[in-house]
């Protein structure tokens, strides 16, 4: 996990990196380390292959 | 004048980051100040963990231990750290409190509190409920109590949870979510136009709101 207190960009990119290609809208990349939750497990998409879960 | 921008947001109430993002949200509209464009925001249903009991009686400690198969002290440290981000958005976690519960009738909730214009006050409660409060946010009598605390009627709500009348919404919101691609939450779609991923710092939604916002006022 990590803190939120990087100051990221608003990057423009391609939509299929986090949602399916055929989603109306692109994505912003944003701060790589923001975390998300899927199922059981909390992680950062970009960085964390071992998720830590906090449900 | 150009119209509203329309957020929306797949969320699930049992998501610690999902409340940590909603107040990074909040703080990104805020930072605009004066310049801060009308927003319109309307949350969506998404289950995390389907299989997820419905009273779970453990501590969550217990809870995650049991199903990731992890030592007690990396939950308590994981939890630790995400009390400690959730402060630091002006969230006061109480981990020990939470009881673990399927969402599924608090989506049902927010459903009928949207149809009502009152969606974004019950979704703050229930978050509280869970996260603060220890709130059993999967049972009619306490849902039923925090519409009521919001201004909602809690006989119509009643009726609308014991007859499931908005259960095809809430599956209906987890299956654009799939049709989207997205897997994990929160996430938010800006205008219909932008998707951003997770529990961003404010300025990622500041500065989003204010390109869609210039994007409109060229097309204007």
């Amino acid at each position: 996990m990590s803190d939120v207190d990087a100051s990221p960009s608003v990057t423009v990119g391609d939509a299929s990196a986090d949602a399916a290609p055929r989603a109306p809208f692109a994505m912003i990349s944003g701060d790589p380390a923001a975390m998300v939750c899927e199922g059981d497990v909390c992680f950062i998409p970009a960085a964390d292959s071992s998720p830590t879960r906090a449900r | 004048m150009t119209s509203p921008i329309k957020i929306d947001i797949w969320s699930d109430i049992a998501c610690p980051w999902c409340y940590i993002g909603k107040r990074h949200l909040e703080a990104g509209i805020a930072a605009l100040g004066d310049e801060a464009p009308d927003v319109e925001i309307e949350y969506h249903s998404f289950e995390l963990s389907p299989d997820t009991p419905l009273d779970f009686e453990g501590s969550t400690v217990e809870y995650l231990a049991d199903r990731k198969g992890m030592p007690l002290e990396r939950v308590e440290q994981m939890l630790e750290h995400v009390t400690g981000v959730a402060a630091k958005a002006g969230l006061d976690y109480h981990f020990e409190k939470v009881a673990h519960t399927k969402t599924l009738k608090a989506h049902e909730l927010l459903h009928f509190a949207k149809a009502r214009g009152m969606q974004l006050e019950l979704k703050e409660r229930l978050l509280k409920a869970y996260f603060v409060e220890g709130g059993r946010v999967n049972r009619i009598d306490e849902l039923i109590g925090y519409a009521e605390e919001v201004g909602l009627d809690g006989d119509a709500a009643r009726e609308a949870l014991e007859s499931g009348r908005y259960a095809a919404d809430v599956q209906a919101d987890i299956a654009q979510a799939g049709a989207y691609g997205i897997n994990g939450v929160p996430f938010f779609v800006i205008d219909g136009k932008y998707g951003i991923s997770g529990a961003q710092p404010a300025e990622v939604f500041s500065q989003a709101i204010a390109q869609v916002a210039g994007e409109q006022g060229a097309a204007a």
